[in-house]
């Protein structure tokens, strides 16, 4: 394992890209629930009664404990900037022919496969480091005093984790099969951004809400819409906090499948 | 002498094209061996497999007497087909991925494997600056990083100048000199029959030949010979064996007969009894060149 760890690190640190995506991401974590902030403000910060309504409606979710879930729920949506390091890890692999010479230098098949999933696991760790950092920042700047739950909510850190790694191990699943990086690219954010997001629109009041059960969307429910939406929709936030529990079991269980597909199709193909 | 790799029945298949077509041989400890093969012959197919980059149809292959494994293959310093370097690392860098993930070596051996290909003093610059020539000098020095005892090199020549072939000619030969052994494939006739004890031909998958490359190259007894009346000598020679084949070249003849049956002495005599003086007679190892296109049909 150590050894794995130590070859993978010696491909990161000299990989620039690694460096600016994850600087990147730094960058869009913060930006994006600043964002959210800024939004947050303008509605509750307003004289009128509107603002008023919107202070009571919302409350404030970026204080802790709440602070968790809506960091978790915000910067959800850029998991795509990461995935794109995943994917070229991999196609990296396969354009430099690498993969086959970690074998042929002395890897097993399987060792080889560890590896990737060290980089996959480094990277949600990266990636989950920096949304606790960004959360507690944003918690601590909008402590109300005499409040002191900070951790209340903090197993949306274990929720997010999880969540990032599912997510990132299918961009690494659809980069392996497919092996070409542009490729990999085009069809991951497409079915990212654009193709699972309409089927669970049309899915949602149809067939049983069968879209939870696609790949994305099966992970996404563990974090589901903040709090405030309770007083905007109380069965839909009921039933969207019921389904965390078995889209946990359902998230691991996917996440397992991708894996054991990944150890498998590499044991068996030609390099 | 034991054996380093052990191949039995391998066969290998793209589809309905069959690539190895059950293919078995040794390769003995200490030798310097060649797989020879037209292109498509099935000699990248055959490295690929005992190197585990392919899964073999059928058969299998022993590394020093054990079924493959990366164990083994860490013992092994290996070139195949191409250099394979992540573009973005130095030299330097990349051997480091090579040392951490076979075991062999140390950091002073990475300067000694750079020293020894030429590339010491570009050993900071990316890969992906490297010209053909030194990308292909850097998959060698990868390959002799903590001096293992094996060697497998496709195609070692590929893409170097005529110096840089030289150079890999002396140190295949040093590397059979300090006792390594060596399977090398190519297709490059003259570099095999210099540095090869050992030879395997390959054809469409098949094995067309194997052994001694000194054996294989004498199939055949060739004379060279020479005198001033090359025509009388011709037809002299033609009367001198039912079994005599005859080529003749502005300034020479070559006869060929039966492997053992050129007897200079007795060849000598029997010219001069027939009214010729020879003033150049030569028994003459035939070329693996000419052996090779024998068996291949080329």
């Amino acid at each position: 394992m150590n050894n794995l760890i130590r070859t993978e690190w010696l491909k990161i640190r000299k990989y620039n890209a690694f460096w600016w995506i994850m600087g990147v991401t730094a960058l869009a974590y913060p930006g994006i629930n600043y964002i959210f902030y800024l939004g947050y403000q303008s509605l509750t910060h307003s004289e009128s009664q509107a603002g008023k309504f919107a202070t009571m409606l919302l409350g404030n979710p970026f204080t802790f404990p709440e602070v968790w879930h809506t960091v978790a729920y915000c910067s959800s949506i850029f998991v795509f900037i990461p995935s794109v390091v995943i994917i070229m890890f991999i196609s990296n692999e396969f354009a430099y022919k690498t993969q086959r010479q970690n074998i042929i230098d002395g890897w097993s098949r399987n060792q080889f496969m560890s590896s990737k999933l060290i980089d996959v696991l480094i990277t949600s760790v990266i990636i989950t480091l920096l949304f606790v950092l960004v959360s507690f920042i944003w918690g601590a700047s909008n402590f109300p005093v005499g409040k002191t739950e900070i951790f209340g909510q903090f197993y949306y850190v274990g929720l997010f984790a999880l969540q990032t790694f599912a997510q990132l191990s299918l961009a690494f699943l659809v980069a392996y099969l497919v092996k070409k990086s542009f490729l990999s690219l085009g069809i991951f954010l497409f079915y990212f951004i654009i193709l699972e997001p309409l089927l669970v629109f049309i899915f949602r009041n149809k067939v049983d809400d069968i879209g939870a059960f696609l790949p994305l969307e099966i992970s996404d429910r563990i974090i589901p819409v903040p709090g405030f939406s309770r007083h905007i929709s109380p069965e839909g936030y009921q039933r969207s906090l019921s389904e965390i529990q078995p889209h946990i079991f359902y998230t691991i269980a996917l996440t397992a499948l991708i894996w054991i597909i990944c150890y498998r199709v590499n044991s068996k193909r030609n390099l | 002498m034991s054996t380093v790799l052990t191949l039995q029945n391998i066969s290998k298949y793209y589809g309905r094209f069959r690539a190895l077509n059950g293919v078995s041989f040794e390769v003995p400890e200490q030798s310097i061996f060649g797989i020879l093969g037209p292109n498509g012959s099935g000699k990248t197919t055959l490295l690929s497999v005992v190197l585990d980059v392919m899964k073999a149809n059928g058969g299998n292959y022993l590394w020093f007497g054990q079924p493959g494994s990366g164990a083994q293959r860490k013992k092994i310093g290996s070139l195949l087909e191409t250099p394979n370097f992540y573009h973005y690392m130095s030299a330097i860098d990349n051997l480091k991925v090579t040392q951490s993930i076979s075991g062999r070596g140390n950091a002073s051996d990475i300067d000694i494997a750079l020293k020894k290909v030429g590339l010491f003093d570009r050993r900071f610059s990316s890969f992906r600056s490297y010209s053909l020539g030194m990308k292909q000098r850097l998959a060698i020095g990868a390959t002799l990083l903590g001096d293992p005892g094996v060697l497998v090199f496709d195609e070692p020549t590929n893409g170097l100048d005529p110096v840089g072939i030289a150079e890999i000619r002396e140190l295949i030969i040093e590397l059979r000199k300090s006792g390594h052994t060596v399977i090398m494939a190519s297709h490059l006739l003259d570099e095999v029959e210099k540095v090869c004890t050992h030879v395997a031909i390959l054809k469409t998958g098949n094995l067309l030949s194997v052994g001694d490359v000194e054996e294989l190259m004498i199939a055949d007894d060739v004379v060279e010979l020479s005198a001033s009346d090359l025509g009388r000598l011709a037809e002299i020679l033609g009367k001198y064996n039912a079994q005599i084949i005859i080529k003749r070249d502005e300034n020479n003849i070559h006869i060929t007969l039966p492997r053992g049956s050129a007897q200079l002495e007795q060849i000598n005599k029997y010219c001069f009894e027939n009214g010729v003086v020879l003033n150049h007679l030569q028994l003459k190892k035939k070329k693996l060149e000419a052996r090779f296109f024998e068996l291949t049909n080329n």
